[in-house]
């Protein structure tokens, strides 16, 4: 089954602040909000992962334009060019992820990229590298497996 | 520990040149540099994202309204994530310059959100840990 990438977008950060104002959109409002469609999703059995990222200002880039690459200190880009976070859905087609997409509790200024995440099937199998990927990925779920059967 | 993603970013430049070398060899580098972090026991995850340009959907109006991709400009986009557990960004961006990348490429380095930064959540922290803990693997 393909994996679709739903990613979080701010066009326009004063419409959505100002939509979200209207809203009377607090942060436990919007944890509470958030929480209830990521409850739909798991519990539909689509949801594979997600993430949130903090402010952009806090972040770095390195361009690999020279060697060594060079770092430098705050926001890739302009505000419509970031992201804040993604979940990655397993549905059987790209209108299956757009149907979870449109669900989304998002507002004005706002909009979800819908992409295909990348899979083993998309390259050649009879590759060291493509087998040792498959291998790596089982290796993490197992490590997963174990943080959160430590920490819950 | 916090979690960091590194975002990789590209330009048309670094588009056009990726598909002149070695498709192997690509995958070579990319797996060394993986695999030196499976090793390290800094990798979280990963992904890289299909080449085709996917759809956009707009919530301006109510329903949202859906439209074909791409979302952006090339430098707008992103093309795949690794997660890092590492202590501090300078860690990650340490492990960033080690990517087999070139020139027309950057990685962004953010800080993943965790429980602390929603210290009032409490319900929905616990619900979310049972959510994580029952992932299915990506």
């Amino acid at each position: 089954m393909p994996k679709y990438m739903l990613i979080l977008r701010t066009v326009d950060e004063a419409v959505a602040q100002q939509a979200m104002a209207d809203a009377g959109m607090d942060l436990d409002k919007m944890v509470d909000t958030m929480s209830r469609y990521n409850e739909q999703l798991f519990e539909a059995g689509v949801l594979v992962g997600m993430e949130g990222l903090d402010d952009t200002e806090s972040g770095s880039v390195i361009d690999y334009s020279s060697t060594p690459p060079v770092v430098t200190d705050g926001p890739y880009g302009e505000t419509k060019e970031l992201f804040w976070g993604f979940w990655i859905i397993d549905v059987p087609s790209k209108e299956a992820a757009l149907e979870w997409a449109v669900k989304a509790p998002l507002g004005p200024g706002t909009n979800l990229e819908v992409r295909r995440v990348g899979s083993l099937d998309d390259v050649a199998q009879d590759n060291e590298w493509i087998r040792k990927d498959a291998q790596w990925r089982r290796e993490l779920a197992r490590r997963a497996a174990v943080k959160a059967g430590v920490e819950v | 520990m916090p979690k960091y993603m590194l975002i990789m970013r590209t330009t048309d430049d670094a588009v056009e040149n990726f598909g002149l070398p070695d498709f192997t060899a690509v995958i070579e580098a990319m797996g060394r540099y993986n695999e030196s972090m499976i090793k390290a026991g800094v990798m979280v995850g990963g992904d890289g994202l299909a080449p085709e340009p996917g759809l956009v959907v707009d919530f301006d109006q109510t329903p949202p309204v859906v439209s074909d991709g791409p979302y952006g400009e090339t430098k707008e986009l992103f093309n795949g994530f690794w997660l890092l557990d590492v202590p501090t960004i300078e860690e990650a961006a340490e492990w960033a310059k080690r990517a087999p990348l070139a020139a027309g490429s950057k990685l962004e380095i953010r800080r993943v959100t965790d429980e602390s930064d929603f210290p009032d959540a409490n319900e929905w922290i616990e619900k979310e840990k049972e959510w994580r803990a029952s992932e299915q693997p990506s």
